[in-house]
């Protein structure tokens, strides 16, 4: 088997006193559509931030693409990654926003351009290029100049997703892309995911979103209370939950 | 998105064959605000007319001085001291301000230590102590470590008047900037460096082009009132014997007795001076403000078209103008 994308093994994340991750266990594989789902406080959140180094485990082994995620190993000591490999490592994961945070005081093109021109250094002709292939990709080529305060909550959030991959990616990540959307505009954003996973993207999807995880995830994972109940293929695992709080949760979101 | 005025309503359904005429109503008379007004003006006229028509003052002088070389000399070194110690304050002010959210708490103590001391100790203080540091400080020794590389000078030789003003004022005017900086930093939206950070932006990257060009909305309006403020405070530097707009005007009065009139040139160049910088402060927060409100303000010249222009026009002057949607870099039509 090949190296999984993202490997958890008994991870534990403590915010002072509370014990928010408790021992997860994950395996993602190249090109499989991840989705969690779960109560809000279950740790879904702070699992992908972990992923994403934007915050620190504090036992347990977390590696993306068979590297450890914040620490490095060599010999049997491990050290804590300095900011500047954390930042490079960051680079190589999407991660797209329940709250979008596009940035206010750039139009959605410069929004795409920002990080690629200054975090990779890569030429600002072909970064704009690429911008507005993908602006057309997210089917938002005729907003390359306008504000994020001029788009609907679905148009943000799919230039969020543009300047996500726009790094070039090899894993997105995505925490409730849809949950602060009116419902109407949830569509066009899970068509836009839809199309990434069949184009073959290592994705992690927290949603509420049942159908979208039945029909475009490869697993489906239920966590509480900062471990995971229970996981499998997402139809099975909707059909048939084997535990309690998986299906008092199904019960209520379905 | 190109669309003027009007074009909020769905192109499917014209505005025009729905919507009914504008209501011509005859409006409520308000008497007391005309009494209200009167009363006002008046006393300011009787005000203003005992202070002007004083039997001793002199507006003949004043007219002479106005324009006095000496004056003019003076205004423009207000003009230097606010700038340079306004770039002090700023520069020195954004530093305070990094430090004072470092995660280095001996970094943090340090900005929190400067701005107790410079905010708690009088300006005035201040500019007479780097004014007299040579009583103290008779020699500056200037040299590179482990070399015999060496400078001396006398302080008084270094540290001039102009520099001691400059420092006194720009010294005291980063602790209140730099207050002003962490409170624009503080208000820009976690969310915001959680993203940068997520696009593998390093830390001083997010500051400089995520973080501190939103503050910006925040930072500008009181940077503005300080720069006006430091306009009229630098009239300290007198205690330096710095040649500005309030020392001129005292050396003069001092020889002609003339000290109302003096008084009057020098605070119509204040008011000049604060009135230009009033202005460019509106520019400048519309210039910060693209991309966080849809519609722009209309400027001062715009309001004032629009008033000569359509003052009898509801739809441009009142609650009715459909809110125009705001395309970037371009002119609001009117």
């Amino acid at each position: 088997m090949a190296t999984p994308m993202v490997l958890a093994e008994s991870v534990h994340k403590c915010y002072g006193r509370l014990e928010v991750l408790r021992g997860i266990d994950l395996t993602v594989a190249p090109r499989e559509v991840t989705c969690i789902v779960g109560p809000s406080g279950s740790g879904k959140s702070t699992l992908l931030r972990c992923i994403n180094h934007l915050e620190k485990i504090d036992a347990g082994r977390l590696s993306v693409d068979g590297e450890l995620v914040g620490y490095q190993q060599r010999g049997d000591k491990i050290y804590e990654l300095p900011d500047r490999e954390v930042c490079r490592k960051r680079a190589e994961i999407g991660m797209v926003f329940q709250r979008f945070n596009l940035f206010p005081h750039m139009t959605a093109l410069e929004n795409i351009m920002e990080a690629p021109m200054r975090v990779k250094g890569e030429p600002p002709k072909a970064v704009e290029e690429r911008g507005r292939s993908l602006l057309d990709r997210v089917g938002l080529a005729d907003k390359v100049d306008v504000y994020p305060n001029q788009l609907s909550g679905g148009q943000q959030q799919r230039v969020a997703i543009a300047r996500a991959l726009a790094m070039q990616p090899k894993l997105m990540l995505f925490d409730e892309p849809t949950s602060a959307l009116d419902p109407e505009l949830v569509g066009d954003v899970l068509d836009v995911m839809r199309g990434l996973a069949q184009d073959g993207m290592t994705m992690i999807v927290v949603t509420h979103e049942m159908g979208f995880a039945r029909e475009v995830g490869d697993s489906l994972v239920f966590m509480d209370g900062g471990v995971i109940v229970e996981s499998g293929h997402p139809r099975e695992v909707i059909a048939n939950p084997q535990h309690e709080r998986t299906k008092s949760f199904l019960s209520k979101v379905l | 998105m190109s669309t003027g005025p009007g074009a909020i309503s769905d192109p499917a359904f014209p505005a025009s064959s729905r919507r009914p005429d504008a209501i011509k109503a005859i409006p409520v008379r308000h008497p007391w605000r005309w009494v209200a007004a009167v009363v006002v003006l008046a006393f300011a006229a009787a005000v203003i007319y005992t202070f002007a028509a004083a039997p001793g003052l002199q507006w003949s002088v004043v007219g002479t001085f106005l324009f006095y070389p000496e004056i003019l000399r003076g205004v423009l070194v207000t003009l230097e001291l606010t700038a340079i110690a306004m770039l002090i304050g700023v520069v020195l002010g954004v530093i305070l301000a990094v430090m004072r959210l470092s995660a280095n708490p001996v970094v943090s103590s340090v900005s929190w230590f400067y701005i107790w001391f410079f905010r708690g100790t009088p300006v005035l203080v201040q500019i007479f102590f780097w004014f007299e540091i040579g009583s103290i400080l008779p020699y500056i020794h200037i040299g590179i470590p482990f070399t015999s590389l060496m400078w001396i000078g006398t302080t008084n030789q270094i540290v001039t008047p102009f520099l001691a003003a400059i420092l006194g004022l720009g010294l005291n005017e980063a602790a209140y900037m730099s207050e002003i900086v962490r409170a624009g930093i503080i208000s820009v939206d976690t969310g915001q460096t959680e993203a940068a950070q997520a696009l593998g932006m390093t830390r001083v990257l997010v500051m400089r082009r995520i973080v501190l060009p939103q503050a910006m909305r925040v930072i500008i309006p009181p940077t503005g009132n300080e720069t006006i403020s430091m306009l009229k405070t630098s009239s300290l530097a007198y205690i330096a014997t710095v040649g500005e707009l309030f020392f001129i005007q005292k050396e003069i009065s001092n020889f002609n007795y003339d000290i109302i009139e003096l008084a009057i040139v020098a605070s119509i160049w204040y008011l000049a001076m604060t009135s230009v910088l009033t202005f460019g402060q509106y520019y400048l927060e519309r210039y910060f403000a693209r991309g966080a409100s849809r519609q722009l303000p209309p400027t001062p010249l715009q309001r004032f078209r629009r008033l000569l222009f359509h003052a009898h026009d509801p739809v441009a002057m009142g609650p009715f103008e459909p809110p125009p949607v705001y395309a970037p870099h371009e002119e609001r039509r009117l």
